[in-house]
């Protein structure tokens, strides 16, 4: 179960204001098609320019990366550095 | 320079990492044979001049380069016409149309045109000669003036994002990025204090020495070599094929060496239209920026409008954070209003916060990356009122910080728990150090503030070869801005077990080494370090190996120390790095191994600060006593070019702070592009910046290294507000705190 | 364009007096006018070559400047240094240690920039420019009658200056020149305050000269503050008339660089510090300094 939390930005435009969610998924690629599924139009945001944290680890292009069964997850804005 | 230990002691007996070897490319660039991208010369090159806006919003209604074509020496003309329309994304459009404008100049400065030709001066006269009608347009230069109601408009299609419900009409506000946690009503409420304000910063750039320059050689098949000083040359090779509408695999690019990016030159100005000009005449083409285009036409960081209010209780805990903020992007969305939102207030633990960041396009050049971008401007607000609480409540400036302070399984701002982490640790080496009791005369002031950047892991590269002498080379493809390949050259020797002057590390261009990403983002140490210590890893498996074979043993008989293959109970006589080249046709081969990876365990860096200064009460002026920077580098691997990165960053960041700004005129041209009026620090400005090289590991890396390269810039520009306010007692908002400003602000204390 | 070298002042005068020529000293401003994109002249007339343009020569009356002379030859002439402190510190302000090693007094004067660093200084010191005219021989100008305004000189077409002439500084005379720049060095002088006091033996202040830079087109000489200083021993009171003053002869602009209230304050606080330093000088000098 991957407990998901949602930032401001994916409250107010995507999940109606829900903030944290427990979903099942064993990638996180597999996460965000079960979220699209829950909140139409969330996996284009997250699929594009989103990084992902699992359990404080920020991993950009976490698409393959395998979620543990008690794995907290923040998807944050990718950043850009100078 | 002081540092609370020398790291080279405090690390777990390493023999290289932690060392101070003189850097490789050293002997090259102090007698003058570096390659930097303008030193570049090919037979038959031409050079190209480029044509630039006179104005800060316009519709190109023509351009007719007929005139032009027809001039002496004169062998090709190009405008936006003779690149693909824009595609793609909208990013990538954007960067296509900075690249060379299509519809509309945008700010002062926009390329219109370029021209290749035999002399310089030859281009410049056919530029001279284009003929373009412009429709001149009212343009906009502050975030107050772009958000305004009826507010002239850069782009008609541009829509808000992030703002729920979505607008109906467009605007030139781009995006907003929000952040939220808690209760913010009830976080004031529950407030002892309360303090608030606005602040202004203007755009200021990264003040690199070199101007960027590109030579572009495209052959009769269509291959084109370009060389070009960049922060990454497979970044050029990728964003130049965007614009020129190729595959990246047409173009070669050869990285020049490199006088300073820190940021502004991750992006591509002039290298698509080299290539371009270069196509067309069928002859090498060399562009070189002016100061004067640097300033006009490459990308600072963004001018910001910052209005901030923070709670605390008596006891200094905060309680309460809101920032409303409004970043220029310049021409085109891309400020770094997101990561100014999430850095803000991320050293801190606050439970009921609001955050707003509004990417805002106006007529002035896109902004590009500076140092931790977006952190200096929204940092400069939080860190400024966390000083006016700490006054307010009689408590020390560190010590409401510590109060604060976040640390392991401490939930960020911005969202996840932070991993292990040393904020703590830099405010107490400043806090701990003599210079933070150094008693202050009349009119001298102390500021302390803090910062946090993320660091960037991100792909990288490496490739290493034993030679058949026994030395090593370590190809990468991060150019080398801060002394990297001195950094991989320790590493390496480190993991070989040999002297560092036995490697050679070599910085590849696109085509001999695998795929990396930018050196910037305070990446390179950390991710070119871990796949070049990948690779090590790797020749080392493969020379245990060929000592098995030559020995007959089993691998785990055989182990590798000190440079040599070891038989495990002394049975054979060591095999070196030589011995085991020397034989390599009959044990499988020449000693080669590459890797390559996308970077994970990166490790955030903090940084806290604390300059001393006086201020001349009847002029203004302001001259900096003394200046400490505490930062945790993880594990310096070099720790001359830890302490560099420490120190430019404070230098930078006193500039921003003190007197650096694009200064407007009133028809949106440029008034200072040059540095006799654009003022970065000059050398007897500043005292030695002395540095505190704290080193909390990272676990995520095999040298514990945290990337040092941005965070510094950070905390001096409050660090000088407050040490202002604390030497004059007058809080200021704005920057630059130019002697005007600070005479400004003591003459007039009331307004 | 064309560069030449003459080697006598009467092969300058003739090849200046060519329309559409430059005089090249150190350069140090008309290389970056070139750069920047000013009209390239037709001819360079190089002045270094000349004998007369760059030696310094003193005789009991006067110290006589050549016009293109390094200014680091004048921050490195002891005896100058020790005479005209400030002059010498005002020149030594130009540009930076390796602009220094161009930069003239000629070329500060008649690139006629308002906030020129020499200049106040030349004038509190009554420097005299020797110029060369087209007909042959010279005709001599103080020095605040050669610039006309920003970028514009008095000289007529042809004519240049070959030298500064300064008069020996009489017993128990001191000057200095402060300016206001944002940084340490290299900066455009914001405000530039030149004094320079002549005091009898008690200390009273005899002769005063008060001339300010940067705060109107061309130097300001602040009469008006030099007859506060007169008469006074540089006491509170007399200084801070003199500061007044100098405020008040300000016609400065807002620019990039510093704004009107900003100017007229800080030339009424540079005034009263170099009027200070030039005191101090002026005592330190009991006697004659031939």
């Amino acid at each position: 179960m991957a407990h998901v939390h949602f930032s401001a930005g994916l409250r107010s435009g995507f999940t109606g204001g829900v903030a944290v969610l427990e979903v099942e998924a064993t990638t996180v690629g597999g996460l965000i098609k079960a979220l699209d599924a829950r909140f139409p139009g969330i996996g284009e945001k997250l699929s594009s320019g989103t990084s992902v944290a699992i359990d404080g680890e920020i991993i950009p292009d976490a698409e393959f990366e395998s979620l543990s069964a008690t794995a907290e997850v923040h998807f944050l804005e990718t950043i850009g550095g100078g | 320079m002081t540092i609370a230990e020398d790291p080279a002691t405090t690390s777990p007996g390493y023999k290289w990492v932690g060392t101070r070897m003189i850097r490789p490319d050293g002997f090259e660039k102090v007698t003058g044979r570096a390659r930097f991208g303008a030193d570049i010369k090919l037979n038959g090159m031409l050079y190209g001049h480029v044509l630039r806006s006179p104005h800060a919003h316009a519709k190109i209604v023509s351009i007719d380069t007929s005139e032009a074509e027809k001039m002496a020496g004169v062998r090709a003309v190009i405008t936006g016409a003779d690149f693909p329309d824009p595609s793609g994304p909208a990013g990538d459009q954007d960067l296509q149309r900075n690249v060379i404008a299509r519809e509309k100049a945008l700010y002062e400065g926009h390329v219109i045109a370029a021209v290749a030709a035999q002399t310089r001066a030859q281009a410049k006269a056919a530029a001279e000669a284009i003929k373009v009608v412009y429709e001149v347009l009212p343009h906009v230069m502050t975030v107050d003036e772009a958000m305004a109601p009826g507010a002239p408009l850069l782009h008609p299609k541009l829509m808000t994002k992030g703002v729920d419900p979505a607008p109906t009409e467009p605007s030139n506000v781009a995006s907003r990025a929000v952040y939220q946690g808690g209760d913010l009503d009830l976080g004031f409420a529950e407030s002892d204090v309360v303090v608030e304000g606005t602040f202004t910063t203007k755009p200021v750039h990264q003040g690199y020495i070199e101007p960027h320059a590109a030579v572009a050689d495209t052959t009769p098949n269509g291959r084109t070599t370009l060389w070009c000083s960049s922060q990454g040359h497979f970044t050029m090779r990728s964003l130049s094929a965007k614009v020129l509408g190729w595959e990246p695999s047409k173009l070669k690019v050869i990285p020049a060496e490199i006088g300073g990016g820190f940021g502004g030159k991750t992006t591509i100005y002039l290298e698509p239209l080299a290539v371009r000009l270069s196509q067309k005449a069928g002859r090498p083409v060399k562009l070189v920026m002016s100061r004067d285009e640097v300033f006009r036409a490459t990308g600072p960081a963004s001018g910001t409008k910052i209005v901030g209010k923070l709670g605390f209780k008596n006891d200094g805990t905060m309680v309460a954070g809101e920032l409303w903020m409004a970043y220029e992007a310049g021409a085109f969305a891309g400020s770094p209003a997101g990561a100014g939102s999430m850095t803000a207030l991320a050293p801190y633990t606050v439970p009921n916060f609001l955050i707003e960041g509004f990417d805002v396009v106006v007529n002035k050049p896109k902004v590009a990356a500076y140092r931790a971008p977006g952190a200096p401007m929204s940092s400069f607000a939080v860190e400024s009122l966390i000083d006016e609480a700490a006054k307010k409540l009689g408590m020390d400036p560190i010590d409401i910080r510590l109060k604060n302070a976040v640390t392991e399984g401490c939930q960020a701002t911005y969202g996840p728990k932070f991993p292990r982490i040393g904020f703590v640790e830099t405010l107490e080496a400043i806090k701990n150090h003599p210079n933070y009791k150094i008693p202050l005369g009349p009119n001298q002031g102390r500021g302390v503030a803090s910062g946090f950047w993320f660091n960037a892991g991100l792909n990288s590269s490496a490739t290493v070869h034993v030679n058949e002498d026994g030395n090593v080379i370590v190809v990468t493809g991060s150019p080398d801005i801060g002394g990297s390949r001195a950094s991989m050259a320790l590493m390496a020797a480190e993991e070989f077990g040999i002297d560092a002057a036995r490697i050679q590390p070599v910085v590849g261009d696109t085509e001999s080494v695998g795929y990396n990403d930018q050196t910037g983002g305070s990446r390179t140490t950390l991710a070119t370090g871990a796949a070049v210590i990948e690779a090590c890893r790797k020749v080392i498996a493969d020379l245990r190996g060929r000592a098995a074979k030559q020995w007959d043993v089993s691998l785990d008989k055989v182990e590798w120390v000190d440079g040599q293959a070891q038989h495990v109970e002394g049975t054979q006589p060591p095999l070196s790095l030589a011995d085991l080249a020397k034989g390599w046709n009959r044990t499988g081969g020449p000693l080669t191994a590459s890797a390559a990876l996308n970077a994970r365990g990166v490790g955030s860096a903090f940084s806290t600060q604390v300059v001393d200064l006086e201020v001349d009460p009847d002029t203004g002026h302001v001259t900096v006593l003394r200046y400490l920077t505490a930062q945790d580098a993880g594990r310096a691997i070099h720790p001359s070019y830890v302490e560099g990165q420490l120190q430019g960053g404070v230098v930078q960041g006193l500039g921003w702070a003190l007197n650096e700004e694009y200064i407007f005129d009133r028809n949106g041209k440029m008034e200072n592009p040059g540095f006799l009026d654009y003022r970065i620090p000059v050398a007897s400005d500043l005292p030695m910046i002395d540095t505190i090289v704290v080193e909390v590991p990272n676990p995520g890396h095999p040298y514990g290294v945290r990337g040092v390269g941005e965070v510094g810039i950070v905390p001096p520009l409050a660090a000088v507000a407050n040490a202002v306010d604390d030497a004059v007692s007058r809080r200021i908002h704005d920057l630059p705190l130019s002697p005007v400003r600070i005479l400004d602000a003591i003459i007039n204390k009331d307004s | 364009m064309k560069y030449f070298a003459p080697s006598t002042v009467e092969e300058a005068a003739g090849l200046l007096a060519q329309p559409n020529t430059k005089v090249f000293a150190g350069a140090t401003d008309v290389i970056p006018q070139i750069r920047a994109g000013r009209p390239e002249p037709e001819a360079l007339v190089d002045l270094k070559k000349i004998d007369r343009l760059v030696s310094v020569q003193r005789t009991d009356a006067k110290w006589v400047i050549g016009a293109a002379t390094p200014t680091a030859r004048l921050t490195g002439n002891a005896e100058l240094a020790a005479e005209f402190p400030g002059l010498v510190e005002a020149a030594g302000l130009i540009g930076s240690d390796q602009v220094q090693s161009r930069s003239s007094l000629g070329g500060n004067l008649c690139n006629a920039s308002p906030a020129a660093d020499s200049v106040p200084a030349m004038v509190v010191n009554g420097v005299r420019a020797v110029i060369a005219t087209p007909g042959g021989g010279t005709r001599t100008l103080a020095v605040e009658d050669v610039p006309a305004g920003p970028g514009r000189t008095n000289l007529v077409p042809g004519e240049f200056v070959v030298e500064l002439e300064v008069d020996r500084a009489p017993a128990r005379t001191g000057d200095a020149y402060l300016r206001l720049i944002p940084r340490t060095e290299m900066d455009i002088a914001v405000v530039g305050a030149g004094v320079r006091v002549t005091l009898d033996e008690s200390g009273t202040v005899t002769d005063a000269r008060v001339a300010l830079g940067a705060v109107a087109p061309t130097v300001v000489r602040v009469q008006a503050a030099e007859a506060a200083l007169i008469g006074s021993k540089l006491d509170d009171a007399a200084l801070a008339a003199a500061a007044a003053a100098a405020s008040a002869a300000c016609n400065p602009i807002d620019d990039k660089r510093g704004t009107i209230a900003y100017r007229t304050h800080v030339a009424g606080v540079l005034t009263r510090r170099a009027a200070v330093i030039a005191g101090q000088r002026a005592a330190e000098k009991n006697g004659a300094s031939r």
